[in-house]
C-alpha cells in the first residue's frame, strides 16, 4: 500500500523547509562574518603557517626546523646571523671574540646589562650552564659541544676551549640550540649541566611551557600539533619589533597556500615551487636552499665491486643531467658545484662543477670493464625535502643512467627501513640529501673517507690519503681565506674522484603578505620573526 | 511487573556487563599485545627514527635515548614493564612529543569526539531522514535523487572532498573559516571537557563558542558526507524490508496516520539495523580521521596516530591503539543496550 501522500507531504515538507531554512541561516549568517575579515588579528599580530618538525622547545633536546625557528625567537645565542648572510656570524649576546692561533680556545665577552625576560640579569654563569647542559645531556644536538667545554674566568667572559682544532665553534655558537637560558630558574625547574644531565636533568616539560631566555619573544602557549604563539619580550635588550604577538601555526602546505592567498596567515613557509607558481598578491622569496641532494655509489666492494669502482663512479658523475635534475626542482633550484651548498665559505663558483657529457659516460663505463651492469638504487618514498620527491629525482637519475648503459632498479623504501642501510653502507647506491648541522663547511668533512657520510659510502679512512690530509688541514686553519681556498680544493678533488654526486640544492620559498617588510630565508632557522617589518 | 522480575533483569543486566567488562579488558590486553609485537616487526629503529642524523653516530646519545625509554632492556621485559605501568594509569612517554603519552591523549581525543559527534549528529539527522524520504518515495523522483546523492557520499574519496569543500567554502566563498579550532588570535576557551564548544558555552565564553562552532562545521560536514551517504543506503534498505510485512499493511488498514505508521511501526524496527551502523560510523570517525584532521589542521588522534607511526613512537602508538579498541568495546556496548531499549524481544534474549 502506498503512504498516505498529503499526510506524508505535509511533514516531510515542513521538515524540508526547517533543515533548508537551518541551512541558508547557517550560511548567511557565516558569510556575513568573512573570516578573511574579521578573524585575523589585527596588527599588530603576526600569524605564520608551516608543517610543524617539532618535538621541543627545550633548547637542549631541540634540533628540528620548527623548533630552530622558534627558539631563535627565544633564546639569545651568543653569536648570532643577520638576514639570509650565514657566512659571517655576528654579536648577539657576545659582543666579540677572539681565537687562539691554534682554533683550540675563543674567548667571549658577554654585553652588558642583558636580562631574561624574567628579569634576571645574564650572567657568564648562564652561558656556561646553558653549553653545558646542551653538551652533556646527550639529545640531538649535544654533538654541537662535542669535545668542547665552557667555563667562566670571571664575570662577562666565558671560554670554550676544545680538545681538537675547531673553526666551526663561532658558526656553531649561532645555533639555537645554544640557546642561553636562566640557569637558576631552569635548575630550579630539574635542570641539570652535571655529566649525568642526560638521566638527571628534568627542565624539558617546564621549558616547554615557560621560555626562560632573553630572545625577542617569550613563550605563551606551546602544542606540538596546533600552533605555539609568542609575545614579544618586554626587557628585550634588541631593536624594537614589529610584531607584539606571533602566531605559529601548524598546517599543510596545500592548506598554507590558501591561507595566506586569502590573508589567513601572513607567511606560508613550506610551499614548493610549483605551489608558488603563479601566486599574485603575495611576495615570494625564492633562493637556493642549503640542503643538498646526492648521489652515493658505494666504494666498498664487498657491496658492490661495480660501484666502487673508480671508472664506473666517473660515469655515473658524467651520465648524470644536472640541467634536467634542476628543472625538475624548480625555480630557484641551482646545481651545487660541490659538496658545499652555494651560499656557504669554501663553495666552488656556480658552473665550476660535475657535467653532463654522454660520450665520457659511456667510455668511462667501457673502462671499467661493468658492461651493461644491473643495480639497485636505495631512496626515501615516503618523505619530500624542500617540496621535491626523492622517488622523482631516482626515477630521473634512473632515466640518465639508463642512456649510457647502466640498469637502475628503483628501490623507494620508507625513510625509516632506508635509513638502516644508509647508515649502515650498505646501500650499492643511494639517494639522500644533507641539510647543514650548522652553517660552516667543516660540516661537509664528514663526507670525507673515514668521517660519518664518507663510511655510509663504504669510503674507508685511507681510501684517498691526499684528500684525507687536505681534510686535516681545513679543520686546522682559521683564517677564512685560506679556508675558502682549502675547501675549493676537497671538491675540486671529490669532483674528479670519489663515491658522491652531487645532485641538486632545491629551491627555499618563503610566501608573505606584501605588507610584510624584510622577509628574508635563513638556512639554519627558514626565517627570523623578529626580523620582520 | 513484579519486583522478582525487575530485580531480575537487573541482575542479568549487571551480569551482562561484568562479561562485557571481563572480555573487553582480555581485548585490551590482547591490543596491546599486537600492537608491541607489530611495532617491533617494523624493520626500524625508535632511535633512527627521533634521533637526528649527528646524534645516532654517537653511540652516548643513542645509549641515553635506549635508556630513556627502556628500549635498552629486553622486548618481554619491556612488555610487562609497559603492562605493569599501564596497571598504574601511566602509558609511558611519548617519543615524539616528549610528554606522558596520557597527556597527549587528554589534549587530543576530545577535539577528535568533539568533530566526530559533531559529523554522527549531522549524519543521523541527515542521513536517516533522507532514508525515511527515500523509502516512503520509493522509485520516485525524491528517492532517484536521494540514491544518487548517497551513492556519490560513499563513493567520494575524503581526501578529495575535503579539499573541494575547503577551497570553495572556504577560500572561494570564505562563508566558513579554514584549518584550526579557533581563529588565530584566539585562546582556547577555559578547560572543562577539551571540546571547546562545550568548554566555551558552559563558562559563556561566546565569541569562543561562535568562532568553535565555526571551525567545527566545515570538517564534521566533509566528515558526515560518507557517513549520511551509508546511513541513507542502510535506512532506505530496512524500511522498504519492513513496509512489506503484513503489519504494517495491517496498521494503515486500521486506519493509522502514515506519520504514526512510518515512524511507530516502520523506522522503529529498522533502528536497529540504521543503529548497528551507526555504531560502527562513530566508532571509524573517532578512530579514522586522519586524513581530514590532517587537511583542516585539526588538533585530534588522527594526526597524533599518523605522528607516532611516522616517528616509530612505540608509546605513542600503544596509547592510540588502546584508545581506538576502547572506543569499538563502548561503542558495541552502547549500541547493544540500545537494541534492548529498541526492541524488548532482544533484551529478553
Amino acid at each position: 500500500m502506498r503512504p498516505h501522500r498529503s499526510q506524508l507531504h505535509r511533514w516531510l515538507a515542513s521538515g524540508c523547509v526547517v533543515a533548508v531554512t537551518a541551512g541558508l541561516a547557517a550560511c548567511s549568517s557565516s558569510g556575513g562574518t568573512t573570516i578573511g575579515k574579521t578573524s585575523l588579528p589585527p596588527k599588530p599580530n603576526l600569524v605564520v603557517e608551516t608543517s610543524f618538525v617539532l618535538k621541543t622547545l627545550d633548547p637542549a633536546r631541540m634540533f628540528e626546523p620548527t623548533g630552530l625557528m622558534i627558539d631563535h625567537l627565544l633564546y639569545d645565542t651568543l653569536l648570532t646571523y643577520k638576514g639570509s648572510d650565514v657566512t659571517t656570524p655576528v654579536p648577539d649576546l657576545a659582543t666579540s671574540y677572539t681565537a687562539s692561533a691554534d682554533a683550540k680556545t675563543y674567548t667571549f665577552t658577554l654585553r652588558q646589562g642583558v636580562k631574561f625576560a624574567n628579569g634576571d640579569p645574564v650572567t657568564a654563569a648562564d652561558v656556561v650552564f646553558s653549553l653545558m647542559r646542551t653538551k652533556n645531556i646527550n639529545g640531538n644536538p649535544s654533538f654541537l659541544m662535542a669535545g668542547i667545554t665552557a667555563t667562566s674566568p670571571g664575570p662577562g667572559t666565558v671560554v670554550l676551549t676544545s680538545a681538537t682544532p675547531d673553526t666551526a665553534i663561532p658558526a656553531i655558537l649561532t645555533n639555537p640550540a645554544l640557546g642561553i637560558v636562566d640557569a637558576k630558574k631552569v635548575q630550579a625547574a630539574g635542570g641539570s649541566d652535571a655529566a649525568n644531565a642526560a638521566t638527571a636533568d628534568k627542565a624539558e616539560s617546564a621549558l616547554n611551557t615557560t621560555s626562560e631566555g632573553s630572545g625577542p619573544y617569550t613563550l605563551t602557549s606551546y602544542s606540538t600539533t596546533t600552533q605555539v604563539v609568542l609575545a614579544v619580550n618586554p626587557r628585550y635588550w634588541g631593536p624594537l619589533l614589529h610584531y607584539t604577538k606571533i602566531v605559529i601555526r601548524n598546517v599543510g602546505a596545500s592548506v598554507q597556500k590558501l591561507d595566506v592567498l586569502k590573508g589567513e596567515s601572513q607567511i606560508a613557509v613550506d610551499l614548493s615551487p610549483t605551489q608558488a607558481q603563479g601566486m599574485t598578491g603575495v611576495q615570494i622569496v625564492n633562493g637556493a636552499s642549503p640542503n643538498l641532494f646526492f648521489l652515493l655509489t658505494n666504494d666498498n666492494p664487498k657491496i658492490s665491486k661495480i660501484t666502487s669502482n673508480p671508472q664506473f663512479q666517473t660515469a655515473v658523475r658524467d651520465g648524470i643531467d644536472y640541467a634536467g635534475l634542476v628543472q625538475l626542482a624548480g625555480k630557484g633550484a641551482v646545481q651545487p658545484a660541490g659538496i658545499i651548498p652555494s651560499m656557504f665559505l669554501g663553495s666552488l663558483p656556480a658552473g665550476s662543477g660535475a657535467t653532463f657529457d654522454p660520450t665520457k659516460a659511456k667510455a668511462a663505463l667501457a673502462a671499467s670493464g661493468a658492461g651493461h651492469p644491473t643495480l639497485k638504487l636505495v631512496y626515501p618514498s615516503d618523505i619530500q625535502v624542500n617540496g621535491i620527491s626523492f622517488g622523482d629525482l631516482a626515477a630521473r637519475v634512473q632515466q640518465d643512467l639508463q642512456a649510457i648503459g647502466i640498469t637502475v632498479q628503483l628501490q623507494g623504501q620508507s625513510i625509516q627501513v632506508a635509513l638502516n642501510s644508509y647508515r649502515g653502507g650498505q646501500e650499492e647506491m643511494g639517494l639522500w640529501y644533507w641539510g647543514p648541522d650548522f652553517p660552516d663547511p667543516s660540516d661537509y668533512l664528514n663526507f670525507l673517507p673515514g668521517a660519518l657520510v664518507g663510511l655510509r659510502a663504504g669510503w674507508v679512512k685511507g681510501a684517498d690519503p691526499a684528500l684525507e690530509k687536505m681534510g686535516a688541514t681545513a679543520a686546522g686553519t682559521t683564517q677564512n681565506a685560506a679556508r675558502g681556498v682549502i675547501y675549493q680544493q676537497i671538491q675540486r678533488s671529490m669532483n674528479s674522484s670519489s663515491p658522491f654526486m652531487p645532485l641538486v640544492q632545491p629551491a627555499q620559498i618563503l610566501v608573505g603578505a606584501q605588507s610584510l617588510k624584510n622577509l628574508q630565508s635563513n638556512a639554519l632557522w627558514l626565517v627570523d620573526l623578529s626580523e620582520l617589518g | 511487573m513484579s519486583s522478582a522480575s525487575v530485580g531480575g533483569r537487573h541482575r542479568d543486566l549487571r551480569r551482562f556487563l561484568l562479561q562485557r567488562l571481563g572480555s573487553g579488558l582480555v581485548l585490551c590486553i590482547g591490543i596491546t599485545l599486537v600492537a608491541f609485537v607489530l611495532t617491533h616487526l617494523v624493520p626500524g629503529d625508535p632511535a633512527a627514527a627521533n634521533l637526528g642524523q649527528r646524534a645516532i653516530g654517537d653511540p652516548a646519545a643513542v645509549a641515553a635515548f635506549r635508556h630513556q625509554y627502556g628500549l635498552d632492556r629486553p622486548l618481554p621485559v619491556q612488555y610487562l614493564v609497559y603492562l605493569k605501568s599501564l596497571l598504574h594509569g601511566n602509558l609511558g612517554i611519548s617519543e615524539q612529543s616528549h610528554r606522558p603519552v596520557r597527556t597527549d591523549l587528554a589534549e587530543y581525543i576530545p577535539a577528535t569526539i568533539e568533530l566526530a559527534l559533531f559529523a554522527i549528529v549531522l549524519s543521523l539527522v541527515v542521513g536517516v531522514g533522507f532514508g525515511i524520504v527515500a523509502a516512503v518515495f520509493r522509485d520516485r523522483w525524491p528517492d532517484h535523487l536521494i540514491r544518487v546523492v548517497s551513492l556519490g557520499g560513499v563513493s567520494m574519496p575524503v581526501f578529495w572532498t575535503a579539499l573541494v569543500a575547503f577551497y570553495l567554502l572556504f577560500f572561494k566563498l570564505g562563508w566558513l573559516p579554514g584549518g584550526g579550532r579557533l581563529d588565530p588570535a584566539q585562546n582556547a576557551p577555559t578547560h572543562l571537557t577539551g571540546m571547546f564548544t562545550v568548554d566555551a558555552a558552559v563558562h559563556g565564553q561566546w565569541t569562543l563558542f561562535w568562532s568553535a562552532l565555526r571551525h567545527l562545521v566545515l570538517p564534521a560536514l566533509v566528515l558526515a558526507i560518507y557517513t549520511v551517504g551509508m546511513l541513507t543506503r542502510f535506512t532506505r534498505a530496512s524500511m522498504l524490508e519492513i513496509m512489506g510485512n503484513d503489519y504494517v499493511r495491517a496498521a494503515r488498514l486500521k486506519g493509522l496516520p502514515e506519520r504514526v505508521v512510518i515512524l511507530r511501526h516502520v523506522l522503529r524496527p529498522a533502528l536497529v539495523s540504521i543503529i548497528t551502523v551507526a555504531g560502527v560510523a562513530f566508532g571509524s570517525l573517532l578512530s579514522g580521521t586522519v586524513l581530514v584532521e590532517n587537511i583542516f589542521s585539526w588538533p585530534g588522534v588522527g594526526q597524533y596516530a599518523y605522528r607516532s607511526a611516522v616517528n616509530l613512537d612505540l608509546p605513542a602508538i600503544m596509547g592510540v591503539s588502546l584508545f581506538v579498541a576502547l572506543v569499538y568495546i563502548v561503542v558495541n556496548l552502547v549500541v547493544d543496550l540500545l537494541y534492548g531499549v529498541i526492541d524488548p524481544r532482544i533484551r529478553l534474549s
